[in-house]
């Protein structure tokens, strides 16, 4: 018998009430920081001793509040998850750290920082590109960043807690990639609508307590007798983000999603930071380098004076064709939220790439409820049949 | 019989050869253009990099004015339709899709030829592209997804967007300026490569002066507009602001021209001669005007109501003394930087922290003492519109000013209704009238 407080039981427990374990550790005196967004700097948290969340949206709670700060054309995400803070679900947080990974995340947080009082907030700002500068820019704000979480806690961040911190983050990270290997036999030894569950349940946790977690579930998995069924396609999902089971469970009816290249799925967890003289040069590379969100401008060579499609493709989409071919996929999701411009201008581009690599892909947008469900159950099964002739 | 016109706005004089200069100057751009001088596809920049462009002789055209032409003279169906076909989705903004079609069409069909339907004379195959992070994610991710259709580079320009609290970090505006001067010495060496020959760096100084003279006598021309009756219509504002906003023109003839709306306005100051006939209601517009439909704000002229400040997107930056600089870059970074934080250290002070593009409206109701403010959100413009709601309600709570939403769009035209509009007018008066009792009782002057 499974043993609900360990491993996936524990992660599942976890997803359906992420509040439960963080109000615990509120109570137990910890502070607790929200942010929206994966690239949020979570080591600097950890390293004083701070508890990150993250904040997220429900597909199954109507935006009412929201509508009187966001209009109604604009990203469903944050749309949600400012109106989750608005109606006080997250009146537990000491502090919020917001960052401008992407215009709505920007604008969400001013008008969050506006109608909300914590005892905390910042906003860090970000470049658009990878070049020197901008990485110079980048350090600064998490500098400045540091100076204010110094002010608030009255503590020191020590060049030794935050290297601490970003191994034990470097560790999650490995961690992840490891389960991600259990997708790689046919069939996977863990399911998509698992993973996000595990995945999200991190998200609320402290980061030892989650690397225990996914120790837990790797192990668990990888024990499994009769695995998973075996489906005709094994599916990769490209998309701003995926951390909702009910959405990949309409992927999974028919399909083995084996990948997905997601905020809120393997995103955060690809790369990791590199240990440098000053740790914030390290956190800003892989903030700013690392993680492959539409949001960043990526070109074949930095400052180019020729262009040239197939390599800029290449730039942008390249660590693509690595995951398909080790991962054996056949079908690729481009799955927009609707409203999300850095995802929706690259959709013809990356069409172009999957072609280019002779990966049938097709591209769906749903707005981020539940009443988007339906329609992309038809769409996905009309993909699937398309790949199974 | 030919039936005129009816306008009831009483236009500057000094407005229309400041507008003859930029239209002159935009058909000599084409004529050069078509004769075979390198063109500079550009986004609105906040002069960050256009008066390097203009001190290196390079023609620009900009996508988002032209993607406005293309809907004003009914070609952008077309290139809408053939953006769709080609899998972007229709909820992007309308002026990239425009651009998207229109690309499509030139390269895929045209063999690089400007399309034959093309008004204006079209946008030509550009030497590269000059794309800007400031305001919103379309204006990078647009000009990289035209690489589909030309193998022409692009210069992303980076714009940091400083939290208003965070501002105020000791060393934060110096890293900010570390950042835009680096980038624009680089982009100076990538300009100089792609057109081919080296920065005059004395004309970029020269240029980069007058830019900043140009803007801060328009910047006070706008501060003429507070007196009451307000002098100066928003319809002035949108006719004259090219030559500042894109340095269309020649700057010195702009910074005559602009030296003359000046004289005028104050003139109608001191014999107290208005925009339109009888102000009664005096209002702060936000953020694109429906271009289409100018004629719309006549309409509302007649019924009193005078457009007396609108879109800070569009206005000057609060000057600022930068003589001591000597390095054209840093003055250029600085003066670009104060677009948007001119207005930080008053909105702190106030504690309305909720977007660097919305407090701006609180200071224009206040000083320009605002009856209301007419907001117009688009459906595919989403910088322009994403902090509207929260200005309508930090301007009723902090001001009593109340706003009247009119939807709109910036390519479809069928989705602004000027009857529509113009039926919420009266019921909007009322409102109006009921804040300006409760302004009065709270004590506020107006």
């Amino acid at each position: 018998m499974l043993d609900k407080n360990k491993g996936l039981s524990k992660a599942r427990e976890i997803y359906l009430n992420r509040l439960q374990r963080v109000k615990e550790l509120k109570a137990a005196g910890k502070t607790i920081i929200g942010y929206p967004c994966i690239y949020v700097p979570v080591e600097m948290l950890t390293a004083l001793d701070l508890i990150p969340y993250q904040t997220c949206g429900d597909i199954k709670e109507p935006v009412t509040e929201a509508d009187r700060a966001l209009p109604s054309s604009f990203c469903p995400v944050m749309r949600n998850c400012l109106d989750c803070a608005l109606k006080n679900k997250n009146d537990f947080l000491d502090g919020m750290v917001t960052i401008h990974s992407c215009d709505p995340q920007e604008k969400t947080a001013r008008v969050w920082e506006s109608y909300t009082s914590y005892p905390y907030f910042h906003f860090i700002d970000m470049p658009i590109t990878v070049r020197p500068e901008a990485l110079e820019y980048f350090k600064s704000q998490l500098n400045d960043f540091k100076k204010t979480l110094e002010t608030f806690t009255g503590r020191k961040l020590s060049k030794d807690k935050l290297e601490s911190a970003i191994k034990f983050h470097n560790r999650q990270r490995a961690l992840v990639r490891e389960l991600y290997e259990l997708t790689k036999p046919s069939p996977p030894c863990i399911s998509g609508t698992e993973i996000i569950q595990v995945l999200k349940a991190l998200t609320g946790l402290p980061v030892v307590e989650g690397n225990d977690l996914l120790t837990e579930v790797i192990n668990e998995v990888k024990s499994r007798t009769g695995g998973l069924e075996k489906k005709p396609a094994r599916l990769l999902i490209w998309s701003s983000i995926l951390d909702d089971t009910d959405i990949m469970q309409v992927f999974e009816a028919k399909a083995n999603v084996v990948m997905s290249e997601s905020c809120g799925v393997i995103r955060a967890y690809r790369g990791e930071v590199k240990f440098t003289a000053n740790p914030l040069e390290g956190l800003a590379d892989y903030y700013l380098n690392e993680i492959t969100c539409a949001r960043t401008f990526r070109q074949a060579t930095i400052g180019e004076t020729r262009k040239d499609y197939t390599r800029d493709l290449q730039s942008r989409f390249g660590y693509l064709k690595g995951i398909v071919e080790e991962w054996k996929i056949n079908g690729a999701i481009m799955l927009l939220v609707r409203y999300c411009d850095p995802f929706a201008f690259e959709m013809p581009s990356l069409k172009d790439y999957f072609d280019s690599i002779g990966v049938p892909s097709t591209y769906i947008e749903y707005d981020y409820t539940v009443g988007a469900l339906a329609p992309l159950r038809t769409r996905i099964e009309a993909f699937l049949e398309t790949i199974n002739q | 019989m030919v039936v005129e016109k009816k306008r009831t706005i009483n236009r500057l004089k000094s407005m229309y050869p400041l507008r003859a200069k930029v239209n002159e100057t935009y058909l000599k751009s084409i004529e050069a253009i078509q004769a075979g001088k390198p063109a500079v596809w550009g986004m609105l920049n906040f002069y960050y990099g256009d008066p390097i462009l203009k001190a290196m002789d390079i023609e620009v055209v900009y996508p988002e004015n032209y993607g406005a032409i293309a809907a004003a003279t009914g070609v952008a169906q077309q290139y809408l339709d053939r953006a769709d076909a080609e899998g972007f989705p229709t909820h992007l903004c309308g002026y990239s899709l425009t651009t998207l079609g229109y690309a499509s069409r030139m390269m895929k069909e045209l063999n690089g030829e400007i399309p034959p339907e093309a008004p204006f004379g079209g946008m030509p195959k550009p030497l590269f592209l000059m794309s800007s992070a400031a305001i919103c994610d379309a204006r990078y991710k647009w000009f990289q997804a035209l690489g589909r259709y030309m193998d022409v580079t692009v210069w992303p320009l980076e714009a940091p967007l400083p939290g208003i609290k965070e501002f105020s970090i000791e060393d934060y505006y110096d890293e900010m300026v570390k950042l835009g001067v680096k980038h624009l010495r680089d982009f100076v060496t990538f300009v100089e490569d792609m057109v081919g020959k080296k920065m005059d760096w004395d004309r970029l100084d020269k240029t980069t002066g007058l830019m900043i003279e140009v803007n801060r006598v328009w910047h006070e021309v706008n501060e003429l507009r507070k007196a009451r009756p307000c002098p100066m219509h928003s319809r002035d504002f949108w006719s004259a602001m090219p030559a500042a906003l894109f340095l269309a023109g020649d700057l010195e003839d702009s910074l005559r021209l602009y030296q003359d709306m000046y004289k005028e306005v104050k003139d109608r100051v001191g014999n107290h001669v208005s925009a339109i006939p009888d102000e009664k209601y005096r209002l702060v517009f936000a953020e694109l005007p429906p271009w289409h439909s100018l004629a719309f704000f006549d309409k509302l002229a007649e019924r009193g109501w005078n457009f007396v400040i609108e879109s800070v997107g569009y206005h000057p930056p609060i000057p600022l003394d930068l003589s001591r600089v000597s390095d054209p870059l840093e003055r250029i970074t600085k003066f670009s930087l104060q677009f948007l934080v001119g207005y930080y250290e008053d909105a702190r002070k106030q504690n309305v922290l909720g977007g660097t593009t919305a407090y701006p409206y609180l200071k224009y109701a206040r000083e320009w003492k605002c009856d209301g403010a007419l907001l117009h959100p688009l459906i595919t413009c989403r910088s322009a519109s994403t902090h509207l709601p929260y200005v309508a309600d930090m301007l009723i709570e902090k001001m009593n000013v109340p706003s009247l939403s009119i939807e709109g769009d910036i390519v479809d035209l069928r989705l602004f209704n000027p009857e529509d509009a113009l039926a919420k007018a009266e019921p909007f008066e009322e409102t109006m009238e009921h804040y300006k009792k409760m302004r009065r009782q709270e004590g506020f002057d107006w």
